[in-house]
C-alpha cells in the first residue's frame, strides 16, 4: 500500500523534487555512516602505534616481543 | 483474576484468555522462576480462534529439559498472586523436570532468554566474591583515571531493590569519559582494557566502548562483569550499549553512592535520570522479561561509531562451545591436501579461520609446523590438547579479522618469527566475515607471506548450499582482494560441487603468492 502510493507519486511528478530529496538524504546517510565508522579504524591505529612502535623503534627485541604480547594480551 | 485466565499448560506451552493489558507473568517449576514473558508482547494469537485467546511456546532453550513431569506454577509477577498451578506431563519419561547445569546449579532464564545461574539462586558466599571483584574493578577503573559506577541493571537493581535483580546474570559498569569525540573515548576504552588485563583479570572486547571482564566465584563458576564506556557531547549522553539521550552533567556528577547488599558502591548524582534513559519512565516497575526498545538513531549511531568488531562472532563461538567436546574430525580437506602438494616438508602453515583444527592438526601430523587461528578458539581446544599429548607443532591463538589491531600486530608479531617458507590456508573464512575481514585477511597475507609465501583460498560461490554462516565469494574476488594486497595470483580453479570435499555447494579455489 505504501509503496503504490510512492510509485503513484513518482508517476504524477516524475524526476520530480521529493524523489530527489530522498535520494540525497539517503546518500548523506550513507557518507555519515561511513564517515562514522573511521572513528574506531582511526582508533586502533592511534593505539598501534602507541604501544607497539616505540619498542619497535628503539630495536630491543625483547621489548618488542614483550611489547607484541602484552598488547595481544588484552585484546 | 479475571482479565486472564489460563486455558491450557501442556507440552506445547501456555493458552490464556487475556483480557486486561499487557503484564509479566512468572513460570515457576516446582516453586522456582524458571522463564517470564508478557502476555501480549510475547504470545501470538490462537489459530482460529477469537481475539483474545493467544498462546506462547516454551523457548527453544528450555526444551531439551521438558522431559517427564513438573509442576508449574503461573504467577503474576507485580501482585505476587498465582495464576494458575498444576501437575503437566511433557512426556512419558519416569521422571521430574529439572533446571540444573552440569555442576548442579540452578539455572533459569536470563532476559534474552538464555540459561545461566541467576542471582535469586545464589548464596552470600557465591556473591561476596562478585562484589568483590566489582570493588576492585571500579579501584583499578578510578586508578586509570575513570570513575565508574554500577550500571544497567546493576544499577537498577541496587536502586530499587538494594540487591541484585533475581533473574539477571551478570554485573555491569558503566562509566562517562571526560573526552567527547568517540576516536579519544575508544582509545580510552582499550587503555582500560589493558589496565584490567594487567591487574590479573581475563578480558574479552565486545565492541570499541565495551569489553568484558571473566570473575571466578568461590565455586568455580565463571561470572561476567561488562564495563560499558559512555561520553557527553553537545548535551546528549551516549552511554554504550543503549543510551543516546539529552542529559546534564550534574546528573552525573559528582558521583553518590547507592547501596548493593549492604555496600556502598558509586551512582550517578541522579541514578533515577540514568535509569530512566536505560529503561524508560517505567523503570520503577519490576520486569524480568524486560527487553530493550533503543531508538532507531541511537543504535545506528552507536553501531557506526562503535561496533563491527566481531561479524557473527556469537553464532562461531555458540558452535565452537557447542561442538568443544566431540573429537575433532579425521582427514583433512582436499584444500589442506593441495597445500601439502605445494610446499616444501617444513613450511611454516598459518590457518586462518581454523574452526576445529582438522586441517591445522593434520599438516601438524605431516610435519608443516602450524599455527591455528580463530576468533572463537574455544574451538580448537581439542585440537591444541590432541596436539600436545602427541608433540605435534601445533600452536593455536586467537585472531580477529574485524578488528585492526589483532591483525596489525599479528603481522608484526610474525614479521619477527623466523625467516623460513610460509604459507597460509583460509579455508571458508572469506567467505565467512565480512568486507572488513575479507581486507584484514589480505592485509595478514601481505604482512606475513613477503618473500615468497603463497596463500592458499576456498570459498563457497554461491551455488548449492554453501554452509551455516556461509556468503558467496567468487573467485574473481579473491583475485581482486589478492591483488590489491600485493600479490599474484597462481592458480584459480572452480568445481560445481564442493569437488573432492563432496560437499553440497559449489566451491573457487585460488592460490596466490607474496613476493
Amino acid at each position: 500500500m505504501k509503496q503504490g502510493l510512492k510509485q503513484r507519486l513518482q508517476r504524477v511528478v516524475p524526476g520530480g523534487g521529493d524523489q530527489e530529496l530522498a535520494e540525497r538524504v539517503a546518500r548523506l546517510e550513507r557518507e555519515v555512516a561511513d564517515l562514522r565508522r573511521h572513528n574506531l579504524r582511526l582508533a586502533e591505529l592511534a593505539d598501534v602505534v602507541q604501544e607497539l612502535l616505540v619498542p619497535m623503534a628503539q630495536r630491543d627485541q625483547e621489548r618488542v616481543d614483550a611489547a607484541i604480547a602484552a598488547f595481544q594480551d588484552a585484546l | 483474576m479475571l482479565d486472564l485466565r489460563v486455558r491450557r499448560v501442556d507440552a506445547d506451552g501456555v493458552g490464556l484468555v487475556v483480557l486486561g493489558s499487557d503484564r509479566v507473568v512468572d513460570v515457576l517449576f516446582d516453586g522456582r522462576r524458571i522463564w517470564s514473558f508478557w502476555v501480549r508482547r510475547d504470545t501470538e494469537p490462537g489459530r482460529g480462534a477469537a481475539r483474545p485467546v493467544r498462546r506462547v511456546g516454551w523457548p527453544p532453550a528450555m526444551r531439551p529439559h521438558l522431559s517427564g513431569t513438573g509442576s508449574v506454577t503461573l504467577r503474576d509477577h507485580v501482585s505476587g498472586a498465582d495464576v494458575w498451578s498444576g501437575e503437566v506431563r511433557f512426556t512419558d519419561d519416569d521422571r521430574r523436570v529439572d533446571f540444573v547445569d552440569r555442576q548442579g546449579h540452578p539455572i533459569a532464564l536470563d532476559k534474552a532468554n538464555r540459561f545461566s545461574p541467576v542471582f535469586s539462586e545464589r548464596t552470600a558466599a557465591d556473591l561476596d566474591p562478585l562484589l568483590d571483584a566489582m570493588t576492585e574493578l571500579l579501584e583499578v577503573l578510578a586508578g586509570a583515571g575513570v570513575a565508574a559506577f554500577p550500571a544497567y541493571g546493576t544499577l537498577l537493581g541496587a536502586v530499587r531493590e538494594g540487591d541484585f535483580l533475581g533473574h539477571d546474570s551478570d554485573a555491569d559498569l558503566g562509566y562517562v569519559s571526560s573526552r567527547s569525540n568517540p576516536v579519544d573515548v575508544i582509545r580510552e576504552s582499550f587503555e582500560l582494557q589493558r589496565v584490567v588485563a594487567a591487574a590479573g583479570y581475563r578480558t574479552y572486547r565486545y565492541s570499541g566502548l565495551a569489553f568484558r571482564v571473566d570473575v571466578v566465584e568461590a565455586d568455580g563458576a565463571t561470572r561476567f562483569l561488562d564495563v560499558f564506556g559512555g561520553f557527553l557531547d553537545g548535551g546528549r549522553l551516549y552511554l554504550m550499549g543503549e543510551v543516546g539521550t539529552p542529559f546534564e552533567r550534574d546528573w552525573l556528577l559528582p558521583l553518590g553512592t547507592v547501596s548493593l547488599r549492604g555496600r556502598d558502591y558509586p551512582a550517578p548524582a541522579r541514578p533515577e535520570k540514568l535509569l530512566e534513559a536505560m529503561y524508560g519512565p517505567s523503570w520503577k516497575v519490576p520486569d524480568p522479561a524486560f527487553k530493550f526498545e533503543t531508538p532507531r538513531e541511537t543504535t545506528e549511531v552507536l553501531n557506526q561509531w562503535f561496533r563491527g568488531t566481531g561479524h557473527a562472532r556469537r553464532d562461531w563461538e555458540r558452535r565452537a562451545a557447542q561442538r568443544r567436546r566431540r573429537p575433532v574430525p579425521k582427514g583433512s580437506s582436499a584444500l589442506a591436501k593441495q597445500l601439502r602438494r605445494g610446499e616444501a616438508a617444513g613450511t611454516t602453515v598459518l590457518d586462518v579461520g581454523a574452526g576445529r583444527g582438522r586441517d591445522a592438526l593434520w599438516l601438524a601430523r605431516q610435519g608443516f609446523p602450524t599455527t591455528a587461528y580463530d576468533f572463537a578458539p574455544r574451538g580448537l581446544e581439542k585440537a591444541r590438547r590432541t596436539a600436545r599429548r602427541r608433540d605435534l607443532p601445533l600452536e593455536v591463538r586467537a585472531l580477529n579479522l574485524d578488528e585492526w589491531r589483532w591483525v596489525l600486530s599479528e603481522g608484526a608479531r610474525m614479521s619477527r618469527a623466523g625467516d623460513g617458507p610460509r604459507a597460509m590456508l583460509a579455508r571458508h573464512v572469506l567467505d565467512a566475515t565480512d568486507e572488513l575481514g575479507r581486507q584484514s585477511l589480505g592485509r595478514l597475507a601481505s604482512m606475513t607471506l613477503r618473500g615468497g609465501g603463497r596463500l592458499y583460498v576456498q570459498t563457497w560461490t554461491g551455488k548449492g548450499r554453501g554452509g551455516a554462516g556461509l556468503v558467496p565469494v567468487r573467485t574473481k574476488q579473491v583475485q581482486k582482494l589478492v591483488e590489491r594486497h600485493g600479490g599474484t595470483v597462481l592458480d584459480v580453479s572452480e568445481s560445481p560441487g564442493g569437488g573432492s570435499d563432496g560437499g553440497k555447494g559449489s566451491v573457487g579455489r585460488v592460490v596466490a603468492q607474496w613476493r
